[in-house]
């Protein structure tokens, strides 16, 4: 019997080993353009966005809307770091927005960030445990399907609300913009230069690596059997909740580090991060691109903001019909996403060339 | 000798609906009991209240000497109790051997099993028991492109896989050829002399090929129990199978 080569789990290592081996040529293409390098790394930041959503929905089958969550807890835990390494813990301990809202002492939620380890380490841990208390509770109750996906949205518009209200401490609509760049040690991180460039290029790396291990572990296969028949796995004796709320988690951890460094390219966060359209828009991505592969799903990320930033300046508001419209194609004709059509044409291909490939086989979903 | 699996006053409702009626069984160990009754006569809903996936109003489920009466499905099953759906379940977007994988459930612990990528320790066992149903040169196959039959049998082997003692079948052989009937008649005969069994099924032939004990059930209790010719000479049963009430 014949392997679709796109299944073959070698030749989509080389993929990914192709895939870097590009990315990490880009600031040699890019040269001296610093503002490119930096929109560039963005979209590294969106691409680790897109790989925690196609862990999350397409791996493991839970659609989750509200990816903005982790993804805005670990933005302001970065911002809150570099704000504070702009201040002086003994001098100038308040940060200015706060002075303009009448803040006389630090809140103690600010404190541990002075520590750019113990803030950075915050920024990371905190929305994961979101994402444990949160997931557990809700897959204890066997809250699945859409009703996880409406409880995410509502949660992340909680979210939303709470930033704008909570002024004193995020100062609201406007968010946090630290004047400097992150430090570490005795470097900065300047995020117009090749280092944040790399940063970002390290962590998309990781994530990745991780992720994709974790697909082939004898996790991953019970993370898919769960996907596709949660009663059957229940009665193999796995603890399907638990299963869940650890994808999600980690799922939840990938958009907190995605989160960080956004915050260090950008030197700023607002509530924005935490608005509903963003979190949408990752799912657009990760369907566009193909749900069920990571690396479809980071693709996906880079065609639709990379055509965002160039289309969407010229169409102005249209862009978002044309965007809707390519959505509703995909979803329409393409329910595997563009990964879908390639693994289709390969196994066309393959087909038709005699051989047989391996049989190291990881089915992908072509529904 | 007490029972490997003992139903004591078993009751279950569905708000007014009395769906099982004070319904006791004992099911003893390296036998094959069927259970045996009209539509409607509560076969399911007694797999469903033994494993779990329902909770009965009264009445007692020992295992082994333990009380398992209303623990949750999975750890009801981790104290070796392995069930055939009546729809077969089966991962269909997941290949026959990547099924019996996750059926092999020794380890549940999600963190070690992240970092488990070896099929070696259990390679040798998925391949004695892809034999054993007649799966072997179906491994790589997309589960969900098996006929019927073959995913009766996937099923039957993800639950020797999963290594329970006592296995519940619900309609092992619904929709099946004659000669895939035979087929299932041979694995669980062969599957009798080291595994407990209970089946629930309609086809009185497929019945008389395997079962050591008969239980019938109508209307949610015990209506006769014994080996299969008192059953069928049972005029009880007969009633209920042939008079009156049609199946």
């Amino acid at each position: 019997m014949r392997i679709n080569p796109y299944n073959n789990v070698k030749y989509q290592w080389a993929v990914y080993v192709v895939f870097f081996i590009f990315l990490a040529c880009i600031p040699t293409i890019v040269g001296d353009d610093v503002f490119l390098l930096n929109q560039l790394s963005t979209y590294g930041v969106y691409g680790i966005l897109a790989l925690s959503l196609s862990l999350c929905w397409g791996f493991g089958g839970i659609l989750n809307l509200g990816q903005g969550i982790a993804f805005g807890l670990g933005s302001y835990g970065m911002a809150m770091t570099m704000q504070l390494q702009s201040q002086d813990i003994l001098e100038d301990r308040i940060p200015p927005f706060m002075l303009n809202n009448a803040v006389e002492t630090l809140p103690a939620i600010w404190e541990p960030f002075w520590n750019a380890g113990a803030g950075i380490s915050l920024a990371l841990i905190v929305p994961t445990l979101f994402c444990l208390i949160f997931g557990g509770l809700m897959f204890w109750g066997r809250v699945s399907g859409p009703f996880f996906a409406i409880m995410t949205l509502a949660m992340l518009s909680a979210f939303y609300t709470i930033f704008i209200d909570l002024q004193y401490l995020t100062n609201g609509v406007n968010g946090i913009t630290p004047p400097m760049a992150l430090e570490v040690g005795p470097y900065l991180v300047d995020p117009y230069s090749s280092v944040s460039f790399w940063v970002v290029f390290v962590a998309l790396l990781l994530c990745t690596v991780v992720a994709k291990l974790i697909t082939q572990s004898k996790f991953g296969l019970i993370v898919q059997a769960q996907k596709n028949d949660p009663e059957r796995t229940r009665f193999l004796g796995y603890n399907v909740a638990l299963y869940e709320t650890i994808i999600y988690a980690f799922s939840g951890f990938i958009a907190a580090i995605a989160g960080c460094c956004f915050a260090m390219l950008t030197q700023y966060v607002s509530p924005g991060q935490f608005d509903v359209g963003f979190s949408i828009s990752m799912v657009i991505w990760v369907a566009i691109g193909g749900r069920a592969s990571l690396l479809w799903g980071m693709l996906g990320a880079f065609m639709v903001q990379g055509a965002q930033s160039y289309l969407g300046d010229q169409f102005l508001s249209t862009w978002l019909l044309i965007l809707g419209f390519f959505f509703i194609l995909v979803v329409r004709f393409l329910p595997g996403g563009l990964a879908g059509l390639v693994e289709v044409i390969l196994g066309y291909f393959s087909s038709n060339s005699s051989g047989t490939k391996g049989s190291n086989s990881e089915p992908k979903r072509v529904d | 000798m007490a029972g490997m699996l003992e139903l004591k006053n078993l009751n279950k409702n569905f708000d007014a609906v009395h769906v099982i009626n004070d319904f006791s069984l004992e099911v003893f160990e390296n036998s094959l009991c069927c259970l045996v009754g009209p539509n409607g006569a509560g076969k399911t809903t007694t797999l469903d209240l033994i494993t779990g996936r329902q909770a009965p109003s009264s009445g007692k489920i020992i295992l082994n000497g333990v009380d398992i009466t209303g623990k949750a499905e999975q750890a009801i099953c981790r104290l070796g109790i392995g069930r055939k759906f009546q729809i077969p379940a089966i991962f269909r977007e997941l290949s026959v051997e990547q099924n019996l994988a996750v059926a092999h459930s020794i380890e549940i612990n999600p963190i070690k099993n992240i970092f488990s990528f070896s099929s070696k320790n259990y390679k040798t066992k998925m391949d004695e028991i892809a034999d054993k149903v007649g799966l072997s040169h179906r491994l790589p196959e997309m589960a969900g492109n098996l006929s019927h039959g073959e995913i009766q049998w996937l099923e039957i082997g993800m639950l020797l896989m999963q290594d329970a003692p006592l296995l519940l079948l619900d309609e092992p052989v619904a929709g099946m050829t004659e000669g895939e009937v035979s087929k299932t008649v041979d694995i669980l005969n062969e599957l009798k002399k080291i595994k407990t069994l209970i089946v629930v099924e309609h086809d009185m032939g497929f019945v008389r090929r395997i079962a050591d004990v008969v239980t019938v059930m109508h209307m949610g209790s015990l209506l006769a129990k014994g080996s299969i010719e008192q059953i069928e000479k049972n005029q009880e049963v007969r009633n209920v199978y042939l008079g009156t009430e049609d199946e």
